[in-house]
């Protein structure tokens, strides 16, 4: 663990351009079709209440990393496993992230160049700021947050005032009931991208006012599950149910229907810019937690000498996870849910809880005898 | 100093990689496409007309050369195949640069295309594309074929598609039978349960042969030109009728597209006799099942102005303004219920009234919807109600005919 401190708005800060990253780019909760921004509310509430178990278990051990109070908390063996677990999980997440990015410009801009060279400049940015360490990552967060905001709210005004919106495309309501609407909320949404933010808990031991912690968690998590439920009503209002399901990158279909005053118009390259910081925040700091964790876990004094390594393994992981655009998109779907998402952000965290509120109990309990 | 070094390559190479040129595009090697005409070939394929513009010949001012004997702003290649990509790609044996599609603002469908296979085949294509916008405006050549609207030349706006593409904008909203519509509103009008979708259509008027030449240009009244005529009618794709006049204008009134347009009301005995210019309108359309009855109102409010009286008419008198507002809530009725009558008579919904029964009643739509476009549409009870109000009446009151009738006694 570097000696580092960053504030609580900076923490707010990383969080929200964490959960927006790839969010914004893919039709998220569409098959709850005209009702999508309702299943991401209701996965975002869900999520608060994980997010509290995870403060709790914080709260216990503010100033150890979760690969460490995993250890006090099931044991050397088992937590060393459980935690080496984790750290793979980030670094699958974060190559997953990567992937999404590449297959983006890709297909949008860069059709005749490889995967690799589009990830591999990503990546070497990002092992230039892991190497500088988190105070670094959380200041150059701030800088570009302002940076994303305007550009979010002059696409809002500009897609407005080109009266693009019609409220219609959003009726019916809850057209088959509520539950398949909540089935989505609990089956995508809460994991992708609410609960995602587990990765937190390798942060939050940085921040120099535990008290705010939990604050500052919900409200990040409240902001950003708002700005996605504005930005699905906006591509479905816009580009209507059929269309924004059928697009790989449906707020990009958005932003290109922008005709205002018969100039501006084509400004899908602010998309472009948008979603680049998002993604580069959001691999950032997986990778991150994943260097963080390794240096912890196998006692490297220095972490940043496992930028190279590690940032080599999420760039090749990157490419060879799925050999296509879809079947890249059905592992994230489908069958990372049960293998990574359920056991690790719903199952194991309460676990981790309860065994460590007995422990607690009994060190009290035998105090005090 | 290794470590410099090694640093200083490092951001050498990134700067080179950074420049995208893997992707490189240079525009001298572009060839900006205008439009795209779709047609059918005899064999059953594609057969796409690309209007490329020639950058030289359309720079404005003097240098253009006022209509250029030179040579035209446009040059037309073609080519065919079995799909749109296909037949693109293979364009390329015929032009000398890269084909760029992303100021492709126009595509035209050739009338016998869009009659025979339609369009649902053809559309993907170019919804897929990622340099290709779906913003661009649809439009199906009405009596020719796509290829010979795309080749037209045409004069004040040198380059043919932002004619077409100007034209159907301002006739739009200045007289309302036609609609500007771009790909991505057909196609979500086609994909929405029950729904017909509109598109405007394109004629060329003259001879084909002579419409390509820049001698065409240099007459005052050129033989052949471009011209928006028509609404056409999509039933699942197909293009299955023509709308002209009334229930044109009154199909995109209930739409809720029209802006300005002008209705003319009889008035003292004389057909046509007043001119009511309008300026703005709502149109809103509601629905209710009955019994498993659907039943529809559609309610609009007008205002506007008067633009031209033929007939001594006293409009400084309140009453008789309520008396002509009462005759253009009629006429605009008339006009209404025309559109509807030609849409059911085609079993088509191209009015939506599917798609607002779904919105408001989807559990009742259920049932409806298979059989919605051939059984429940044609014999829909539709309820019109019309406001309209006169606001102003230009700079005159009483119309100087009145003087003369008076002075005359």
């Amino acid at each position: 663990m570097e000696k580092a401190k960053i504030s609580a708005s900076q923490l707010f800060i990383l969080m929200v351009l964490f959960e927006l990253g790839s969010a914004l780019l893919v039709p998220l909760a569409i098959r709850a079709k005209q009702d999508a921004w309702l299943a991401i509310l209701l996965g975002m509430l869900g999520s608060f209440v994980l997010f509290l178990v995870y403060h709790k278990l914080y709260s216990y051990y503010p100033n150890l990393l979760p690969t460490e109070y995993m250890q006090k908390i099931l044991g050397k063996v088992m937590g060393t496993v459980l935690a080496f677990v984790y750290i793979l999980y980030f670094m699958y997440d974060a190559s997953r992230v990567l992937r999404d990015f590449g297959e983006m410009l890709l297909t949008f801009s860069y059709p005749d160049t490889p995967l690799f060279i589009a990830n591999a400049l990503l990546m070497l940015v990002i092992i230039y700021t892991i190497r500088k360490g988190i105070e670094v990552i959380a200041r150059s967060g701030e800088l570009l947050f302002i940076f994303m905001y305007v550009l979010a709210v002059a696409g809002f005004i500009l897609i407005v005032s080109s009266g693009l919106i019609d409220f219609k495309n959003l009726q019916p309501v809850l057209e088959e009931g509520i539950l398949p609407t909540v089935k989505v909320a609990a089956s995508e949404t809460l994991y992708f991208p609410f609960t995602e933010a587990i990765v937190f808990t390798m942060i939050l031991p940085y921040l120099n006012n535990s008290k705010k912690a939990k604050v500052t968690m919900l409200c990040a998590t409240g902001l950003s599950g708002i700005n996605l439920v504005i930005t699905m009503l906006i591509n479905i209002t816009v580009i209507g149910v059929n269309l924004t399901a059928r697009s790989q990158f449906p707020l990009l279909s958005t932003v290109a229907s922008i005709q205002v005053a018969d100039f501006l118009e084509r400004l899908d390259v602010f998309f472009m810019l948008a979603m680049v910081i998002g993604i580069f925040f959001k691999v950032t700091i997986l990778f991150y937690a994943a260097t963080i964790g390794t240096a912890n876990l196998f006692k490297i004094k220095s972490p940043s000498k496992l930028a190279y390594p590690l940032g080599i393994v999420i760039l090749f992981l990157s490419i060879i996870i799925a050999s296509n655009f879809q079947e890249h998109l059905h592992e994230g779907l489908y069958i990372a849910k049960f293998i990574l998402h359920i056991p690790l952000f719903i199952i194991i965290p309460p676990i981790l809880l309860f065994i460590a509120f007995l422990q607690k109990r009994k060190d009290h309990g035998s105090k005090h005898v | 100093m290794k470590r410099k070094g090694f640093f200083l390559l490092l951001m050498m190479t990134i700067t080179i990689l950074l420049t995208s040129c893997w992707s490189k595009k240079e525009l001298t090697d572009l060839a900006i496409v205008s439009a795209m005409g779709i047609d059918e070939t005899k064999d059953g394929r594609f057969h796409i007309t690309l209007q490329i513009i020639n950058p030289g010949n359309v720079a404005g001012g003097l240098q253009g050369g006022g209509g250029g004997s030179q040579s035209p702003p446009v040059t037309i290649y073609s080519a065919s195949g079995d799909n749109i990509v296909e037949a693109s790609r293979r364009a390329s044996g015929r032009i000398s640069r890269r084909l760029y599609y992303a100021h492709t603002n126009l595509v035209v469908v050739g009338e016998k295309l869009a009659r025979k296979e339609g369009l649902n085949t053809l559309i993907d294509g170019l919804d897929r594309d990622p340099e290709f916008r779906n913003t661009s405006t649809l439009v199906i050549a009405k009596n020719s074929t796509a290829a010979d609207l795309v080749k037209t030349l045409t004069p004040v706006d040198k380059i043919p598609a932002n004619k077409v593409l100007k034209t159907l904008e301002f006739t739009e909203r200045k007289w309302g039978e036609n609609v500007k519509t771009s790909l991505q509103e057909v196609m979500k009008s086609i994909e929405s349960p029950g729904r017909g979708a509109v598109v405007s259509g394109f004629r060329l008027v003259g001879n084909p042969q002579q419409a390509q030449k820049l001698d065409n240009l240099q007459e005052s009244a050129p033989g052949a030109t471009l011209r928006a005529s028509g609404i056409a009618v999509l039933k699942q794709g197909k293009l299955v009728d023509w709308l002209y006049g009334k229930p044109a204008r009154g199909t995109v009134w209930i739409l809720d597209k029209i802006q300005g347009t002008n209705i003319n009301i009889n008035w003292a005995g004389k057909k046509e006799a007043i001119a009511y210019q309008t300026v703005r309108q709502k149109t809103s359309v509601s629905a209710q099942v009955k019994n498993g009855k659907p039943h529809i109102s559609v309610h609009t409010r007008v205002e506007g102005d008067i633009g031209d009286m033929e007939v001594p008419v006293d409009i400084t008198n309140p009453k008789v303004i309520t008396k002509i507002e009462q005759s253009v809530r009629k006429e605009i009725k008339k006009e209404l219920r025309s559109a509807i009558e030609r849409a059911q008579k085609n079993k088509t919904d191209i009015l939506g009234f599917g798609e607002v029964v779904h919105r408001t009643r989807p559990n009742q739509f259920k049932k409806l919807k298979t059989e919605w476009n051939d059984v429940y549409f044609p014999k829909l009870d539709v309820d019109i109600t019309v406001e309209a109000y006169v606001r102003r009446a230009g700079l005159r009151n009483k119309s100087f005919l009145s003087g003369v009738k008076e002075n005359q006694k």
